[in-house]
């Protein structure tokens, strides 16, 4: 593993030398962000040497290295599912890297189904905790303290700011816990119920294998959901791609205030 | 995945070389409930070993072959025998049988099983018609790259079962004397039975019956475009508070028991259907 990591470091510093201090994961509908990238390289995932490459709609497939609010980034334009048949170590990858070539903190997001009632489609919701029902242990190389309870995995102090920029933009952040699912099917309305039993506010079918990863190597972690779609199965409606896709883009000018904010704020004098 | 379409095209060639119908709808049955093959005016039958790809059944009480023919004047394609997930067989490889139904001709999916009944109205040997499920197994047989000529990629499942005829089944029920219920199925993996801690946390999640089959077909049914009824024969009790040991051979013996009820259910949706064509 460390000599595959190694290997795909190599050729994307040969791309792009840069040392980024935050990696970014994209989800579905969110890759625009990576467009306001300034002085970006991108790499397609085909050209890194052990990357998996991905398949899913609305998903590009694209490493992008450059700066943003002049803090340097990488970004993950297009990410790896499980349900594509991708291991945890598959899914983990890109995001080991991101690490090694310096990324000390990680910032997640993703679209996903609102079971919690209060949501509306296209709110955006910080999460704070997570339940994983992706049935296979996480990664399954674990380096250190694998045993460590992982208390926080989330940071507290990243999530309150984020708080902060939502208010001073004028827009609902809320703050609650993500379910994962393998996919690929959406939920069933009984599945639906049994989740909220659960305490799940949104469900979606990825980033807590990477946010596992990420806080095993010791990153911060800011992970957000975009609402595409509320659950509500006494109400059932049905789901479909196009539907989450759109929702997410009417959603993401909202994520991008926030990841600039705090950027700006990494960027400007230490406080 | 994407190896699956050709798979289902070979194994379509194979069948159709001995029996070449368009299916109106596939059958799967469950444990314990093959005898409803006794009713089919059988044009063939063909051992699962001998059909490219297929899995083969190692299921006691599930016999392991394909019965084609006409049921209730309707050509339909019958598994007596299935395929389940504790027997090793990746979800692919058990669902594949479904896509060949579909790829014959198949609109529609009935299935069956037998399966714990933990909602405390229920009783051993009533049936439960599926209306919704839980998938607890750890795992989707959509898994993999997806092969768009299949079915989408990210199915909804907002009303897997079709509604309207779990209500004609329920009436059917009701004009025959039969006790049925509607309920929620969860799919485990199994093979061992569930624990009594198990068992509350299924009813606690809402979940009505248990079994180990079921979902993986109805997942892919979905996926491919096929409206689906699914029947649960209830063959033993799962009261968390008053639990009894489980007796397979007794589970057996309550699938037989009950299975003309299943017979007169799937016969009558079948000459609903009928009808129904007949109209269109």
């Amino acid at each position: 593993m460390k000599d595959r990591i190694a290997e795909a470091c190599r050729k994307i510093r040969q791309e792009r030398m840069l040392f980024p201090e935050v990696a970014i994961i994209l989800g579905s509908g969110l890759g625009g962000l990576a467009d306001s990238i300034e002085h970006p390289t991108k790499i397609p995932y085909s050209q890194i040497p052990h990357f998996p490459v991905t398949s899913a709609q609305g998903h590009a497939g694209n490493l992008v290295l450059g700066f943003l609010s002049g803090v340097p980034v990488i970004a993950m334009q297009g990410r790896i599912h499980r349900y594509e048949d991708f291991t945890p170590d598959d899914v983990c990858f890109p995001l080991r890297c991101m690490q090694h070539l310096g990324a000390q903190t990680l910032i997640v997001s993703n679209a996903s189904g609102g079971v919690n009632p209060r949501y509306i489609s296209g709110d955006l919701v910080v999460i704070d905790q997570h339940i994983n029902f992706l049935g296979q242990p996480s990664p399954a190389e674990h380096d250190q303290a694998t045993l460590s309870r992982n208390v926080d995995i989330y940071h507290h102090g990243l999530i309150e700011r984020a708080h902060d920029h939502a208010r001073r933009n004028g827009f609902t952040l809320h703050q609650g816990t993500y379910l994962a699912t393998l996919g690929p099917t959406y939920e069933t309305r009984a599945e639906y119920r049994f989740f909220r039993k659960s305490g799940a506010d949104v469900v979606g079918m990825s980033t807590v294998p990477e946010v596992l990863c990420a806080s095993q190597l010791g990153m911060r972690v800011l992970a957000f959901s975009i609402v595409t779609n509320v659950a509500l199965p006494d109400h059932s409606t049905s789901t479909n791609h196009m539907e989450v896709i759109s929702w997410s883009e009417i959603a993401a000018p909202k994520l991008r205030h926030i990841v600039t904010g705090l950027l700006q704020e990494l960027a400007g004098p230490a406080d | 995945m994407l190896e699956i379409y050709d798979q289902v095209q070979e194994a379509c060639a194979f069948i159709r070389q001995q029996w070449n119908h368009d299916p109106h709808a596939g059958v799967i049955l469950g444990t314990g409930l093959g005898s409803l093959v006794e009713k089919i005016e059988v044009e063939a039958m063909i051992d699962y070993d001998q059909i490219p790809h297929f899995p083969r059944s190692t299921v006691i009480s599930h016999r392991g072959r394909l019965v084609c023919g006409k049921l209730c004047g309707l050509p339909v394609m019958v598994m007596e025998g299935r395929f389940h997930m504790y027997e090793g067989y990746p979800l692919k490889k058990i669902t594949l049988p479904v896509r060949v139904m579909k790829h014959m001709g198949a609109q529609l999916l009935v299935v069956s099983n037998a399966c714990g009944g933990m909602n405390p109205y229920f009783k051993c040997g009533d049936i439960m018609l599926i209306e919704d499920h839980i998938n607890l197994l750890g795992d989707n047989p959509l898994i993999g790259i997806n092969d768009d000529r299949l079915g989408p990629r990210f199915p909804d499942m907002s009303e897997p079962y079709d509604l309207h005829l779990v209500d004609k089944a329920l009436e059917l029920a009701r004009k025959n004397d039969i006790v049925a219920h509607k309920g929620v199925f969860v799919a485990v993996s199994g093979p061992n039975l569930e624990t009594r801690a198990e068992y509350r946390f299924l009813r606690a999640i809402g979940c009505d019956a248990v079994g180990m089959s079921t979902v993986p077909e109805v997942i892919v049914a979905v996926h491919s475009g096929m409206r689906v009824i699914g029947f649960s024969v209830i063959t033993d009790m799962c009261l968390p508070d008053a639990l009894e040991a489980a007796d397979v051979a007794k589970i057996i013996a309550t699938a037989t028991s009950a299975e003309p009820k299943l017979r007169t259910l799937v016969s009558g949706i079948l000459d609903y259907e009928r009808a129904r064509l007949g109209k269109a």
